[in-house]
């Protein structure tokens, strides 16, 4: 079952890669939050019961439903509709998905260790390659902050990767890292958008002075 | 023999399908879902019209193309009845006959000397070249799978695998619907409904094709939906089912596909020319995954 969502969660990267529209960036974060969710239900279960349902309750209901819908929020208030062109064309894009896809499975592949569950360590590590990438080609702060999502997601695929012995800990640790990081990123670009009309990071760069 | 006489028959129905469900969509009063083959016999009893600068590759071309798939037909199996034709490797034979017919088209089409169609050839060759890694990637990816690789094989050990056979095949219909919409020029990528030649692909190389071998170019794009909608069935119909049962299968898996290619062609939009290439490659890129995720399952990856 757990190669399914894997399938699934490499081809929420591929579409993030082909979508301009920053309204399916909003649903595609969702999705990932319910391929997360899946994984955990799959394969989590030998851990102890509250732990189990405390990650099942923070995949389904902040990463699936609460941050979509409050970065949907932030993107109603500022009008966003249609992403800029990335500076990239998206054909190249997509072969860099593919390529990071491929290097992060190779590299599993020699870190052939008992404690790692490679299986996830290959999306989670192409999720944080890709998370850095979508930040670099993207122009505006929103999607900065998809891309910093992206990266998250990845980061929890990771733990569930290396970390099966205390995975409460981390989890907690990425919850308040992610729900900070919304929030306060959510405010300041209601801020910017409030103040220069639009959230291009271009703008930013004449508050010299 | 049968699956080939599946093969055809589904094939005269399959476009009047489209149709009818196109037609309901947009709440249209419906055509008759035999309103194509009677299209066709129209088309048949009419002479063909030959501009005096085309030579003789225009007049051969949609019988060379016709030919091709009705070739390519006798490779698939559907469920336990066997193709008429197999050998190892025979789903590159298969793919290269189905671009060996496209090409004659393509060089037909330069033939006509037009600026237009030399603008529907280019489009249709890039898409082509585009769409087909994922084919073969998707292929391999099964031929990987099953330890075969001929089409019969290919199907008949993925059923006799492991349930994780089924992951696959999920991805892999996904990839295979795409993959027949390129190929038959249809809606993301071309719209065989517009009006304006600038924006046409595969009606803009045919425009000088008349009466009969207008015909068999429609009877080709009837026949090539029926073989990928074959192949999709074979991912579903299951070998150990009664024979009616597979040939019941057999069937709605053809007209759920019409339903779902009448559906897509309704309700989406067409994509803009210039994003075309970009989507394209996404399936290539979806099959990649396939691969990685296979590589994995018959463990030439070592993970635990």
């Amino acid at each position: 079952m757990s190669y399914l969502f894997i399938i699934l969660y490499a081809i929420t990267l591929i579409y993030f890669a082909l979508s301009e529209r920053v309204k399916k960036f909003v649903w595609l974060l969702s999705i990932q939050g319910f391929i997360l969710f899946g994984v955990v239900f799959f394969n989590l279960n030998k851990i102890e019961i509250f732990d189990f349902i405390f990650i099942l309750v923070e995949t389904i209901l902040v990463k699936a439903i609460i941050v979509p819908w409050f970065l949907n929020r932030v993107r109603k208030h500022n009008h966003l509709s249609r992403e800029h062109e990335p500076s990239i064309p998206v054909f190249y894009s997509i072969i860099v998905v593919v390529i990071s896809l491929i290097i992060s499975f190779i590299l599993s592949n020699y870190l052939n260790n008992n404690h790692i569950h490679t299986k996830y360590f290959t999306v989670a590590f192409a999720s944080i390659l890709f998370g850095m990438y979508f930040i670099i080609i993207h122009k505006n702060i929103f999607s900065h902050v998809v891309g910093y999502l992206i990266i998250e997601n990845g980061i929890f695929l990771m733990s569930l990767a290396v970390g099966s012995t205390m995975p409460m800990m981390v989890n907690l640790a990425i919850l308040l890292d992610v729900l900070m990081g919304v929030l306060v990123l959510g405010i300041f670009i209601n801020h910017i958008g409030d103040t220069f009309k639009s959230i291009e990071i271009d703008q930013l760069s004449k508050l010299k002075d | 023999m049968i699956s080939l006489l599946l093969i055809l028959v589904s094939a005269l129905f399959f476009v009047g399908v489209i149709t009818k469900v196109k037609a309901k969509i947009a709440a249209r009063k419906m055509p008759s879902i035999f309103q194509p083959l009677f299209d066709i016999i129209r088309l048949f009893k009419k002479g063909a019209i030959y501009s005096p600068i085309t030579t003789v590759i225009f007049k051969i071309a949609p019988l060379v193309y016709v030919a091709s798939i009705l070739m390519a037909t006798l490779f698939i199996p559907i469920g336990s009845q066997k193709g008429i034709l197999s050998f190892d490797g025979d789903f590159v034979f298969f793919v290269y006959l189905l671009a060996f017919g496209k090409f004659m088209m393509i060089i037909a089409a330069m033939d006509t000397g037009s600026g237009f169609e030399g603008m529907g050839a280019n489009r249709e060759a890039l898409y082509s070249m585009l769409v087909e890694p994922a084919f073969f990637i998707l292929a391999g990816s099964i031929a990987l799978f099953t330890d075969n690789i001929s089409f019969q094989d290919l199907f008949i050990y993925l059923h006799l695998g492991s349930n994780l056979s089924y992951i696959i095949g999920i991805a892999a219909i996904y990839v295979l619907i795409y993959i027949a919409m390129v190929e038959n020029s249809r809606m993301p990528v071309d719209d065989p409904k517009t009006h304006l030649e600038l924006t046409m692909v595969h009606e803009v190389m045919v425009l000088d094709n008349s009466g009969f071998d207008l015909a068999l170019i429609h009877i080709a794009t009837w026949l090539k939906f029926v073989i990928y909608g074959s192949l999709i069935s074979n991912f579903i119909i299951n070998l150990y089912w009664a024979w009616y049962w597979q040939i019941l299968a057999f069937f709605t898996v053809q007209f759920v596909f019409a339903f779902t290619v009448g559906g897509l062609e309704a309700f989406r939009a067409r994509n803009k020319m210039e994003k075309n290439p970009q989507w394209i490659i996404m399936l290539s890129a979806i099959a990649v995954v396939v691969f990685l995720t296979t590589l994995i399952i018959t463990e030439k990856i070592i993970l635990n």
